[in-house]
């Protein structure tokens, strides 16, 4: 048997690096480029009288402008590179039993942990950049959170989960929806159709009671003769079908009238029909 | 793998059969109108006399009434067409794949599929694994 994965851990993809490296060296490349002509602009016409175009702007003055304008470009481009490797190399996410965690930070490391019942929305977006890098951005979106009024009041809006650079969003997106599901306050349409061994044992619980109270309704029962013929012991049927003991042990005395889903249960261990098993008299 | 099965009924097809009206057949049977009417939508596990008594009425075999059905029936069911490609998709497998775990049974399901996939297509559908696939035991 294989353990149960109680937590779903990812990271996100190196190709965010890359979106945000073709964004700002296209970004910073305009105005780089609009910076210089426009100061080249200004000294010419510190250079001209103003209306005669008598002045000119020295090559060498013109060459070190654009010079040391691209060389500050190409640094910064090549910085915000090795940022977002770290970045991206630091940035984890783990869909737990209670919370979602998201470590994140180069410089400041972040873990934010968003317990599900918190969560209100999950948005999944992609920007211009990211459709070309095949990314998407998960953003979630929480009640009440200080984080978000915080970052809200700064201009820069991030809602308190925010997860770059996925390339497949959906299935984070599923896995949280899912979490928030079982902690919200309304039931999924689905839980009184699924049958649970919970459920099983309050099923039988209350079998237990009624049939006490049905004096005159009794089903007979050959149970332990169709066990015996099958050679399992009391035992062994109890834990094949998912029961305590003393279930099996009640039903064969005839004590009780189990569920159908028990009954459907028994039946299907022992290769044999409901109406073979018990009798109504 | 076996599939995770739930109780579904054909009460209400062999009631009509019958023209048997929920009120007769409540009566008949000795529990509320509301008590039929909750075992036709198979929103409750009916006890093994009540069973006992619609098969006897209704004329038919316990088992023909009251079949197990899997869960991931139903569900697939209530899903459009975009979202099971989606699905699909996400699993890596093909929709008519993903279709046929509607009909196929315990033994197709072990055959067809694999517990990966398995495990995609109930992330894709947003339930417990558990609920709606077992894993064999010996039996």
């Amino acid at each position: 048997m294989s353990e149960e994965k109680n937590s779903y851990e990812g990271s996100i993809s190196s190709s965010y690096k890359n979106k945000e490296l073709l964004k700002n060296t296209i970004s910073l490349g305009i105005i780089a480029t609009a910076g210089s002509f426009f100061t080249w602009w200004i000294m010419l016409m510190i250079f001209t009288d103003g209306l005669s175009i008598s002045g000119v702007v020295p090559t060498e003055v013109t060459y070190l402008l654009f010079i040391i304008v691209y060389s500050v470009f190409i640094t910064i481009i090549v910085l915000i590179y090795l940022y977002n490797t770290v970045y991206v190399k630091n940035f984890s996410y783990k869909i737990s039993e209670d919370h979602l965690v998201i470590k994140q930070g180069v410089l400041t490391k972040t873990v934010a942990t968003i317990p599900y019942s918190r969560i209100q929305n999950i948005n999944i977006v992609n920007g211009v950049f990211d459709r070309i890098f095949k990314t998407f951005t998960v953003k979630i979106e929480t009640a009440g959170s200080s984080a978000a009024a915080a970052s809200a009041k700064k201009g820069i809006i991030r809602p308190e989960g925010y997860i770059p650079g996925l390339k497949n969003p959906k299935i984070i997106e599923k896995k949280i929806k899912e979490m928030m599901t079982k902690f919200s306050a309304v039931p999924s349409g689905l839980e009184d159709k699924i049958f649970k061994p919970e459920e099983l044992a309050f099923d039988n619980f209350i079998s237990y009671i009624l049939s006490k109270m049905r004096e005159g309704e009794k089903l007979k029962t050959s149970i332990t003769e169709l066990r015996e013929k099958a050679n399992f012991s009391a035992a062994d049927l109890a834990e094949k079908v998912g029961v305590p003991l003393q279930t099996i042990n009640y039903l064969a005395e005839g004590r009780y009238n189990p569920s159908l889903a028990l009954a459907y249960k028994i039946a299907q261990v022992l290769h044999c029909k409901i109406e073979d098993l018990f009798k109504l008299v | 793998m076996k599939f995770k099965k739930k109780i579904a009924s054909r009460i209400k097809q062999f009631r009509e059969e019958l023209e048997l009206p929920q009120k007769s057949l409540a009566d008949l049977v000795g529990v509320s109108r509301q008590t039929i009417y909750y075992l036709e939508r198979g929103s409750y596990n009916p006890s093994l006399t009540i069973s006992f008594k619609i098969s006897e009425i209704l004329k038919k075999p316990i088992h023909d009434i009251f079949y197990q059905e899997p869960v991931i029936k139903n569900i697939l069911e209530g899903k459009s067409l975009v979202e099971l490609r989606e699905i699909a998709e996400l699993a890596g497998i093909n929709l008519e794949k993903l279709a046929s775990l509607s009909e196929i049974d315990d033994e197709q399901l072990s055959k067809d599929f694999k517990e990966d996939s398995l495990t995609k297509i109930a992330v894709g559908l947003g339930i417990d694994f558990k609920d709606l696939f077992e894993k064999e035991t010996e039996n």
